[in-house]
């Protein structure tokens, strides 16, 4: 046992000074070279403007802040992928379970076709496909003077909060007080009559701070180019957010129809001598078993995904890689701390997905109540 | 290029300063052949054509410096990138650079290399869509313009909207070529990058006339070719043979009538160019009629223009003689 515990000090050691090895050669050869190092860069002015971003941005603005805009695009595109990925793999998968031969195959040849091309290649497909099928600014597809389609993107009309959006926040966590009162109240009999009355009162109150946030949309208004204003969803983000859903989802289905599969064929057939009826036997019995064994695969696809997003730079979503690791690497040119930067980011948010996925895992594990 | 990529060059070139042969002219001489660095495939600069030769307006300057040593086209092609240039040119793997290097401040005086003048007057420019009726610059207010990552091509346009007060929407591409692409597939209202560049790659689509590229540019982007600079002969050499193009142009001396010129002109400064009187050749260690070779075997400066830029629709601009609003001018033969 000491001897076990002397063999890893010795390992934690020469790891350490590797790594300080490593770290001061870096440093002096950067020194000699002329490079600046050090992440002051992060303050100076970057001097490019970027096409998405959701907060308030321009050239004017810090690299600090181009680095925050980028990584929102990145986790926002990270999002929509993970949600489209998740809804069509777990309709291909059940559909693959299918009794009707003609919907089993169908979900087979997709999961053959869109797991067998490269990820990239789909991207690419999806962008230059929409970019040539999608009309002209000025011959847009428009939805009640109010959304229209071209191959700038689809424009939408925005939500404004004249008041401030601080009233929206608070209309936000109002409703969710009364839902959470609504329940309790469900609970206990003789809690309902406090709870109707606390009930009406944080409605009221909801509303009102949806009032004062003097809510109103904001629709995309034509220019000589196009459209401003309003909320756009930019062609790069589309064919992204497509791309990488249809990919994902192969390995989506395969995960979910095997764990279906897992689940022992006698729980059907006790569900069904209880008399449950099929959705009640599917959603009761079935999917919360099917779920233990869906969840682990599921959060390494979800990572792969997530490092996915990053082929983005190559058709100009403005994400963390093209934006931090393209265009601010030749702006101030220190590789070494702006690529370590940049793997970081992808580090802390992919161990952020596992630990959130395994802390859902833990509550469905078997031992605690379904 | 990247300051991190200066900065890796920077390193080379100190190492390979010492390596560095005065007497590049001898040594030319004794090998027979110029080693001249380009660019693989940038069309009008440099680009490969139908018969696998090399042609264009940087391979033209080449041609120039091969013309004045051997009187004759002996010319060792080497490809480079900005990443190798500066180092092969310290190291004597190539005699010349004329392919595309901005003449800046920290490359004159820090990577132990010298410009022999300025052959072109390059910047960035936009190429648009006929029908958008764009005219100038000012024009694009509110556009969606497709650019590449560069060093300074994303800042340029920033500073320049900026300025103006005008708003755009970038679309950055990692890529040169992906960027036309989307552009081409209508994605933006306009694509930016090196002007004449742009001309050269979009010279082959098939709906070309329905682009246009603006007169204007939004940064300037002197080029010069480079030499090394332990060396003044070679690079009073380059420099001359280059200026030796400007002057037959303002001397009224191309490739066609070049002979004529060269028995019949009355100009002393013409016959002097022309190796017919002054010995002007044999002080840089030439043939007296090192001059007439490279109008011969090149043509004069508005030869290799209408060669190669003109077929891609480029007017001269800024690069015209001054005797017609440009801003070449000849230094005199005298």
């Amino acid at each position: 046992m000491k001897r076990e515990l002397a063999w890893q000090a010795v390992l934690l050691v020469l790891i350490a000074g590797l790594a300080w090895q490593l770290l001061s050669v870096t440093q002096a050869n950067l020194a000699r070279l002329g490079v600046d190092s050090g992440l002051g860069f992060l303050w100076q002015r970057a001097g490019f403007e970027i096409s998405q971003k959701l907060i308030p941005y321009s050239a004017d603005s810090t690299i600090a802040r181009a680095f925050a805009v980028a990584l929102l695009n990145t986790l926002v595109l990270a999002v929509a992928a993970i949600v489209g990925a998740t809804l069509i793999g777990t309709a291909i998968g059940i559909a693959r379970l299918s009794d009707n031969w003609l919907v089993s195959r169908l979900a087979l040849v997709y999961i053959e076709i869109f797991r067998n091309i490269p990820s990239l290649l789909q991207i690419f497909f999806w962008y230059f496909a929409a970019l040539r099928a999608l009309p002209r600014t000025d011959s847009s597809l428009a939805l009640f003077d109010s959304v229209f389609l071209n191959n700038r993107g689809l424009f939408l009309p925005s939500v404004h909060a004249a008041g401030g959006w601080w009233w929206v926040a608070a209309a936000l966590l109002l409703g969710v007080a009364a839902w959470r009162l609504s329940r309790w109240g469900r609970k206990r009999e003789q809690r309902r009559l406090a709870a109707r009355w606390g009930l009406l009162a944080l409605a009221g109150l909801a509303g009102a701070s949806l009032l004062l946030a003097d809510l109103s949309l904001q629709g995309p208004q034509p220019t000589r180019f196009g459209f401003s204003g309003g909320l756009v969803l930019m062609p790069e983000f589309l064919s992204l957010a497509v791309g990488l859903s249809m990919y994902n989802a192969t390995y989506i289905a395969e995960i979910v129809r095997s764990g279906f599969v897992s689940v022992p064929k006698g729980q059907w057939e006790a569900a069904d001598s209880l008399g449950l009826p099929r959705h009640l036997a599917i959603r009761l019995v079935l999917f919360p078993q099917a779920l233990r064994a869906i969840i682990p695969p599921l959060s390494t696809v979800y990572l792969n995904l997530f490092k996915g997003t990053s082929l983005a730079a190559a058709i100009a979503y403005p994400e963390v890689v093209s934006v931090f690791a393209g265009t601010v690497n030749n702006l101030v040119g220190q590789p070494v701390f702006i690529m370590a930067l940049t793997l970081a980011v992808y580090v802390f948010v992919s161990l952020c997905i596992a630990l959130f996925l395994n802390w859902r895992n833990r509550r469905l594990a078997p031992s605690a109540p379904p | 290029m990247s300051r991190a990529a200066r900065g890796l060059l920077l390193a080379g070139a100190a190492v390979a300063a010492s390596t560095a042969v005065a007497g590049t002219l001898e040594e030319v001489k004794e090998r027979g052949v110029l080693r001249c660095g380009v660019v693989e495939s940038s069309p009008g600069f440099s680009s490969i054509d139908d018969a696998g030769r090399r042609v264009g307006f940087d391979i033209d300057h080449c041609k120039t410096i091969s013309a004045a040593v051997f009187g004759a086209l002996r010319i060792e092609y080497v490809p480079v990138t900005p990443h190798t240039v500066f180092t092969l040119l310290q190291s004597g793997g190539i005699d010349i650079f004329p392919d595309g290097a901005t003449w800046s401040f920290v490359r004159d005086v820090s990577l132990g290399l010298d410009y022999t003048g300025v052959y072109l007057y390059a910047g960035q420019g936009f190429v648009t869509r006929r029908d958008a009726g764009v005219e100038s610059v000012r024009d694009l207010d509110g556009a969606t313009i497709c650019i590449a990552q560069g060093t300074t091509l994303e800042q340029n346009i920033a500073d320049y909207f900026g300025r103006h007060g005008m708003s755009y929407t970038p679309v950055t591409f990692a890529d040169i070529d992906m960027g036309l692409q989307a552009y081409h597939a209508d994605r933006c209202d306009a694509f930016t990058n090196e002007r004449l560049s742009t001309a050269g790659r979009i010279a082959n689509w098939p709906d070309r006339d329905d682009h246009v590229i603006l007169n204007e540019v939004i940064s300037k982007e002197p080029f010069g070719a480079l030499v090394r600079q332990d060396d003044p002969r070679w690079r009073d050499i380059a420099l001359w043979a280059f200026n030796a193009r400007f002057a037959a142009e303002e001397l009224g001396i191309n490739q066609a009538n070049v002979d004529a010129m060269r028995k019949n002109s009355p100009s002393a400064e013409a016959q002097r160019l022309l190796g017919s009187r002054g010995g002007f050749g044999e002080k840089l260690g030439l043939d007296n009629d090192w001059a007439y070779h490279i109008i011969r075997l090149v043509g004069n400066y508005n030869d290799s223009w209408e060669r190669h830029f003109a077929p891609l629709g480029l007017s001269r601009g800024l690069n015209a003689s001054w005797k017609d609003g440009g801003l070449h001018s000849a230094l005199p033969f005298r």
